[in-house]
């Protein structure tokens, strides 16, 4: 049996009333104890979101070899690859050529992105990197197709990875460059 | 529960009322008010159709639809892991949730089990996700009243759930986080002191809305008596959650049927029932439940094992031939996955049951023969999410 209600002394209004007074003082002035308004006038101040969150996709391009998986996993295939094979000139004198890929296109349409990270998290040669940034939005709904070089610029705001916490058997991840 | 008993049969007396009533004085015939698809009560787009004699509901006809997107046709087209950042979208408040019992259904086809750390951090996300969407009904249930402060208090306060859900899953409302097997990532470093201060303000909010509303006095007039669903008829409807507890039915898949790959066995805590049956039980019902939540986090931080954080999975998930279904007890309710995998990439056959479908459906039994405002509260009170009637 839950405890029964117990009618209170104070009359429930007046006690509400007590709490949007506390809190109306509370917001006045920013304290230690959390006071002080709670929102931000945003275009002025900005909030910084956590490093991990999920804002924009970064392309680091030297690693990439086009090997189509993260176009493959899309939920909503929204991620364009075109790619063509080149041969490289050998790593040690007398060697043979190496064949390579080089990428044509990499363009990711955020109009029908769903921000999961599957492509991020399956791709095996690490070229895609969450970037928190999240001021991208656009009058047409053809500039959020962000293209390679597009892509490659939002890599320089990639945050470094987090370290774990006590108990943890992960490997922090590096960002390269 | 002789008390109980009087107040069924004057609900059924009044019941009987509704259906007989003819307006011999003016010779009137029902009014017919559209409440919906945009009506600020419903949450979303649900269309109820109500039948007015006066003031009083003859009929309440809930049709929903209008946010149909077909789950369970879209994941027989993706893969296991995609369908994971698919259901998310379910219920949209409480979207961790949503996700672990389809990957707890995979895991029990699959025939895999979680490392213990990925199975606490899982089960402190899920109650972080309750805690997000059961605030956010303390608000709103405010807001359907006409208090509105409770309202911002509720959206203030989320924040700080909120926060914890971004700073280790990387999203505020659709996670995707839970992976079969374990999980996609660790926890950061000075998560854990965060979260335990975060439970502390969670704590000071429900305090605030117990000063706030439930002591109120216009609150209680509105609520107390409104909306009786007798233990029975909420389990004939298949009511679930803290709508079937507010009955006095003490039911909670948590503590009855956890299915494996949770860990509230943990924890100590307690399963509140409220023996009133109507929507003052149910709200008061939820907030305590935030405060069970909220004792489970710190409970289960503080014991978090070492170890790794994913079991030993395929890179490519293919799911043995086989049917499964697993439900858990998610903010709004039960809510199960019935998975049928014919062994290839793709779920054969998915059937989702989500709880606000069963909840909404008590509509027109417990609309009939009340007042136009006192809809409002029973919506309300009875808490379902568009996205999660719908699919």
């Amino acid at each position: 049996m839950p405890p029964k209600f117990e009618k209170p002394q104070v009359p429930g209004m007046i006690k509400g009333l007590g709490v949007t007074f506390k809190e109306m003082v509370n917001t006045l002035k920013p304290d230690s104890k959390g006071g002080g308004p709670v929102t931000v006038s945003y275009p002025r101040e900005r909030e910084e979101p956590a490093p991990r969150a999920r804002g924009v996709i970064a392309l680091y391009e030297e690693n990439c070899t086009a090997c189509m998986l993260c176009s493959r996993e899309c939920p909503d295939w929204c991620i364009y690859i075109e790619a063509h094979k080149y041969l490289a000139p050998p790593r040690r004198e007398g060697g043979k050529p190496r064949a390579k890929n080089a990428l044509d296109r990499f363009s990711i349409d955020f109009s029908l992105c769903m921000y999961c990270g599957i492509c991020v998290e399956v791709c095996p040669f690490e070229a895609l990197y969450w970037s928190p940034e999240y001021e991208f939005s656009e009058f047409n709904i053809k500039d959020l197709l962000h293209d390679k070089e597009r892509l490659g610029e939002w890599f320089e705001t990639v945050p470094a990875f987090e370290p774990y916490e006590a108990g943890s058997e992960q490997k922090v991840k590096k960002v390269p460059g | 529960m002789t008390a109980l008993s009087d107040r069924e049969q004057l609900t059924s007396l009044a019941n009987q009322a509704a259906d007989s009533r003819v307006n011999l004085e003016f010779e009137t015939e029902g009014m017919t008010l559209n409440m919906g698809p945009q009506h600020p009560a419903t949450h979303g787009t649900l269309r109820i159709l109500v039948k007015l004699d006066g003031e009083q509901v003859i009929s309440a006809d809930p049709m929903p639809g209008y946010m149909h997107r077909g789950y369970e046709k879209l994941c027989e087209v993706r893969t296991y892991p995609q369908v994971t950042t698919l259901v998310n979208r379910i219920d949209w408040l409480g979207s961790f949730a949503n996700e672990v019992p389809w990957i707890l259904a995979a895991e029990k086809l699959m025939g895999i089990e979680a490392p213990p750390r990925a199975q606490y951090i899982r089960t402190i996300l899920f109650e972080l996700s309750r805690m997000a969407n059961v605030s956010l009904f303390l608000g709103d249930l405010g807001i359907q009243l006409g208090g509105i402060t409770v309202g911002f208090y509720a959206f203030r306060d989320r924040e700080h759930v909120l926060n914890q859900i971004e700073a280790v899953t990387g999203g505020r409302f659709h996670p995707n986080f839970d992976r079969i097997g374990g999980l996609k990532d660790d926890l950061p470093k000075g998560w854990i002191a965060e979260t335990k201060k975060a439970m502390e303000k969670m704590r000071a909010f429900c305090d605030e809305v117990e000063d706030l509303l439930f002591g109120n006095e216009i609150f209680q007039k509105r609520t107390r008596g409104i909306g009786l669903i007798p233990p029975h008829v909420a389990q004939s409807y298949g009511l679930s959650g803290a709508n079937i507890r507010g009955s006095g039915v003490d039911w909670d898949l948590r503590r009855d049927a956890c299915p494996p790959g949770l860990v509230y066995d943990k924890a100590d805590w307690k399963v509140w029932t409220h023996p009133d049956c109507d929507s003052f039980s149910r709200s008061w019902i939820r907030l305590q439940e935030t405060r069970e939540a909220t004792k489970i986090v710190d409970q289960l931080l503080d014991s978090i094992p070492s170890g790794p954080i994913m079991a030993k999975v395929p890179r490519i998930i293919k799911v043995p031939e086989g049917e499964a279904y697993v439900a858990t007890e998610n903010p709004l309710g039960e809510m199960g996955y019935y998975l049928v995998s014919k062994g290839d990439l793709n779920p054969f056959r998915v059937k989702i049951r989500s709880a606000s479908f069963n909840n909404v459906s008590i509509v027109p039994w417990v609309c009939k023969g009340v007042y136009v405002p006192d809809v409002i509260t029973i919506l309300a009170s009875l808490y379902f999410i568009l996205g999660d009637i719908d699919r």
